[in-house]
């Protein structure tokens, strides 16, 4: 199956072939899919126009999720704006965090020491391989077998272990603080993640062996959903959809933070644009937070885990009843905040699904003026016409599935 | 007594066991694919009700038929009603035609002749061929009378794959027909006498495995189940079915799944007969039994492993491919059977 | 190569000179504040000119400064360019009801983004394909991110127990 990289020229005639039906005459049937339907990953609705079997037209719906995420951090100070990051990509929560984070941060102007950017790293490629697991079982079982579903949650049962270990949760971890991380490793953390990331790689290959080569996956996805890269800038599709376009842009190469330029690690890029080039992406980028993981578990500095940095980040819990100096800033942090100055920041961050921005404008106090989240998933929800117009009701659920979107993510 | 009246009591008593055996038999299987779902999946499946959760479909019963009957306000509601049994009976009726021992010989029960088949039919493969293709209708049905865009579209799919199988199923069998001389399910497997190396799956291995493919269609399994996709469909031309109705509608394929067993069983295993001849002594029902639970296991275990195809890739499948492939297997068939006689 | 347009910085200054209001430079961001005139045309450039190349709109926000009295909002602009690796931030200012035209014609991301910022701060995007709401119920009453919208409350929103069966 190697065969040469397709030029976007190559790719737009490939698109138009497997659409070109749309223009059928004939009556549409409309149908609703959502917002309660089994494949569509949260609340999104999606009205569709059938031609038969031929999607003519889709109206997505979205807010069935809304939080009234970006008014709420306007009450909050940045401390407390951290656990409603937690629940944006529920997923991937402290990546989340990590984003937030590296915008206050930005913003004030606080350092992180090393020791507290390689656990951010390594908390953070801890949930990129729990997503795409998670990915991986939900897109086959669209596909039509609920068994791939089921082992694949088995192993993501390890990661989630190992994230319960050192950050508390299994899901919206809080993890991240202005400076650093809540916590440091805890006794055997280092042992029991070096015995999941060796085995890992290995359980990885072997769905790729499956999927990979399985005929009927192959003629579900290869061909499906082309996407090319120009319709990913044009759309703001980022992450592993616009690196299998051929485009090799990864924010933790281009951008980066925390301790990813210390680490080395492969972009996975693949060319074909399609379905199965997002799943070859994202098993690849498995396997590179694998090798990130154990770069961090191997290199990790000692010193603190936050910054000491009395103004804008929180003491140490231990020190806070022993030490008046850490009691004072524990009061001044947990009652006013941290005081930003003047001025906005706007900071994008590699998460699992793509790339997530927070822009943070401040006046000069403790609470933010205006917070956004630019979230992937958002973007995402919105790119679904011009993937799935002319595509079959079939592949619309593989096609969807491949962007992952996420209703949290989406509707904040 | 004389012998009409012997053998009116035994129709009589065959023909109230072996639908009340059968319907035992499909509530355990229900629970058996529970469970090797469970197996397959790293999980255990049921363990409720009962030693092991064997009870679990009569639990499931219950919970059934204690549920709200909800009939689509709209819907066609004499047609709503009487599509589940569409479904239901032929499946029983092929089981009349099916043998499940000896048939014919001497007197072998308290000085009568008890044969081990219902109905002695002489077209009995051309019968099972004619209720298969009734079954569509009552899919059709329960998607057209549902008055919903998913369960119309969901019915009109699945009638059109039932259909583009059936016709490389009855090709396939034709093969069948060729050796055994005989549409008669009962000559069938008296041509099959002998040890398993007789039994006809062996020259018609390829006639075989496209009447397995073809009737994993015929029975909306993976990997041809899209009219049930869960994922794409919501449930297909079932959407609108709840509570007991929904109940016939599973125990209706599960009653077509332990009887397409017995089918492939008899028309290439060997049917009621041992697989060597010195295990003579077990009686012919056992062997079908086993052979049944050994087919419903591998139709369990394709459909837990193997992904969904597309659907105008099945239909594809099933007319460029398993036809072709059929027509093949039955002038190659014929042209041995006439020439080796 | 994260932060701040570098050479195409004067390629933008030395083609609309005076139009560019303000110049911010802040944690290595540049920031241009146009006149809601120019919008279009600004971004327009930014999008064509071969030396700044913004081909990804990363977001488009709105914004209340009720302090502000006679431009009380805010339209911000996130641009960045894959082939240079440069980002720059486009501002302008609008009086209460005035509208800015659409640049849906420019990013199509922008649809999303221009939907919201009307659902949330009643800014009305000229030209739009398709200007309702799309986070909030459809009859939604009020301009949820505006400041003197209180952030508890039964303004605008409450248990719709009248929508029961229609959605």
């Amino acid at each position: 199956m190697s065969e040469a990289r397709p030029t976007l020229e190559e790719l737009k005639r490939r698109k138009a072939l497997s659409r070109q039906r749309v223009e059928r005459s004939g009556e549409v049937m409309t149908v609703s899919m959502g917002p309660q339907h089994p494949s569509m990953h949260g609340v999104y609705r999606a009205e569709l126009d059938l031609d038969g079997e031929v999607i003519v037209a889709v109206r997505p719906e979205i807010g069935n999720l809304h939080r009234g995420v970006e008014k709420l951090c306007e009450e909050r100070t940045y401390h407390q704006i951290i656990p409603i990051t937690d629940r944006l990509d529920y997923l991937a929560s402290f990546v989340m965090n990590h984003g937030y984070c590296e915008a206050v941060e930005k913003l004030m102007g606080v350092e992180v020491p090393p020791r507290g950017r390689y656990i951010r790293t390594l908390a953070a490629e801890l949930c990129r391989i729990a997503n795409h697991i998670m990915w991986l079982g939900i897109h086959i079982m669209d596909l039509g077998t609920q068994t791939f579903f089921c082992i694949c949650f088995r192993d993501r049962e390890y990661i989630l272990d190992l994230l319960e270990m050192l950050t508390g949760a299994r899901l919206t971890h809080s993890f991240g603080r202005i400076g650093g991380v809540a916590k440091d490793l805890p006794d055997g953390f280092d042992r029991r993640c070096r015995k999941v990331i060796d085995f890992l790689p290995r359980r990885v290959a072997e769905y790729e062996r499956i999927v990979k080569h399985n005929r009927i996956y192959y003629k579900r996805a290869k061909g499906v959903g082309i996407f090319t890269s120009e319709d990913c800038f044009a759309w703001r599709v980022t992450g592993p959809p616009l690196r299998s376009a051929g485009v090799a842009r990864d924010l933790r190469r281009d951008e980066p933070y925390a301790a990813y330029d210390e680490m080395d690690f492969e972009v996975a890029v693949e060319y074909n644009a399609d379905v199965y080039d997002r799943f070859l992406v994202r098993m690849k980028e498995i396997r590179e937070s694998c090798k990130i993981v154990r770069q961090c578990l191997d290199n990790l500095p000692d010193g603190p885990f936050v910054a000491s940095d009395a103004v804008h980040a929180l003491p140490l819990k231990k020190n806070v009843l022993r030490d008046s100096a850490a009691m004072i800033q524990d009061f001044y942090q947990v009652f006013q905040g941290p005081l930003a100055p003047k001025g906005e920041v706007y900071r994008a961050i590699e998460a699992p699904k793509g790339e997530m921005g927070v822009y943070i404008r401040s006046e000069g106090g403790a609470h933010p003026a205006r917070i956004h989240f630019a979230t992937p998933s958002f973007y995402h929800g919105q790119a679904v016409p011009p993937l799935v117009e002319g595509e079959m009701i079939s592949d619309m659920v593989a096609i969807f599935a491949s962007v992952d979107v996420v209703l949290g993510d989406c509707d904040r | 007594m004389s012998d009409p009246i012997a053998q009116l009591i035994f129709l009589i008593i065959k023909a109230i066991l072996v639908p009340v055996l059968i319907v035992m038999m499909v509530a355990f299987i229900i629970f058996f694919e529970r469970k090797f779902a469970g197996f397959f999946q790293g999980r255990v499946g049921p363990t409720y009700l009962g030693p092991w959760g064997s009870f679990q479909s009569f639990g499931d019963i219950f919970k059934l038929l204690s549920k709200e009957d909800l009939i689509p306000a709209k819907s066609d509601k004499p047609v709503f009603r009487l599509a589940p049994y569409i479904i239901f009976l032929p499946a029983f009726l092929v089981m009349a035609v099916l043998p499940f021992g000896p048939v014919g010989g001497e007197a072998n029960l308290f000085g009568y002749r008890f044969d081990y088949v219902i109905a002695n039919f002489d077209a009995g493969l051309v019968l099972f061929l004619a209720l298969g293709a009734i079954a569509v209708y009552g899919v059709v049905l329960a998607g057209w009378s549902s008055n919903g865009n998913f369960s119309l579209l969901g019915g009109l799919r699945a009638g059109a794959q039932m259909i583009s199988y059936e016709l490389a199923m009855g090709f396939s069998v034709v093969g069948v027909m060729l050796m055994a001389n005989s549409m008669s399910l009962v000559d069938i497997v008296e041509g099959q006498a002998g040890n398993f190396w007789d039994w006809y799956f062996i020259p018609q291995v390829v006639g075989g495995l496209i009447f397995f493919v073809a009737t994993l269609a015929e029975l909306n399994r993976t990997p041809f189940d899209l009219a049930e996709a869960e994922q794409e469909l919501v449930a297909g031309y079932l959407t609108e079915y709840s509570g007991m109705r929904w109940g016939i509608f599973m125990f209706a394929e599960y009653v077509n799944l332990v009887v397409i067993s017995g089918i492939v069983s008899t028309l290439y295993f060997g049917g009621w007969r041992a697989p060597l001849e010195v295990l003579d002594f077990i009686p012919g029902p056992i062997w079908l039994f086993i052979k049944i639970c050994v087919f419903v296991f591998i139709y369990m275990w394709v459909r837990w492993t193997i992904f969904r195809y597309r659907y105008n890739q099945l239909m594809s499948m099933g007319w460029k491919v398993l036809l072709p492939l059929s027509i093949l297997n039955l002038v190659v068939t014929a042209i041995v059977v006439s020439v080796a006689g | 190569m994260r932060g701040g347009v570098v050479n195409g910085a004067a390629r933008l200054e030395e083609q609309f000179g005076a139009r560019l209001l303000d110049r911010v430079e802040f944690r290595g961001e540049l920031t241009y504040r146009v006149a809601s005139d120019d919008w279009m045309e600004v971004l327009r450039f930014c999008r064509d000119d071969p030396e700044l190349a913004f081909d990804q709109l990363d977001c488009l926000l709105g914004d209340h400064l009720p302090e502000r009295t006679e431009a009380p909002f805010d339209v911000v602009a996130h641009l960045v360019s894959h082939t240079h690796g440069h980002r720059l931030r486009v501002k302008t200012a609008l009086k209460e009801g005035q509208n800015l035209p659409t640049i849906t014609g420019l990013w199509p991301s922008a649809g999303f983004d221009e939907r919201e910022t009307w659902e949330m701060y009643g800014i009305v995007f000229a030209g739009h394909p398709d200007l309702r709401r799309l986070l909030t119920i459809e009859d939604f009453e009020g301009y949820p991110l505006r400041k003197e919208f209180p952030i508890q409350g039964t303004v605008g929103g409450r248990i719709r127990t009248d929508l029961r069966g229609k959605i």
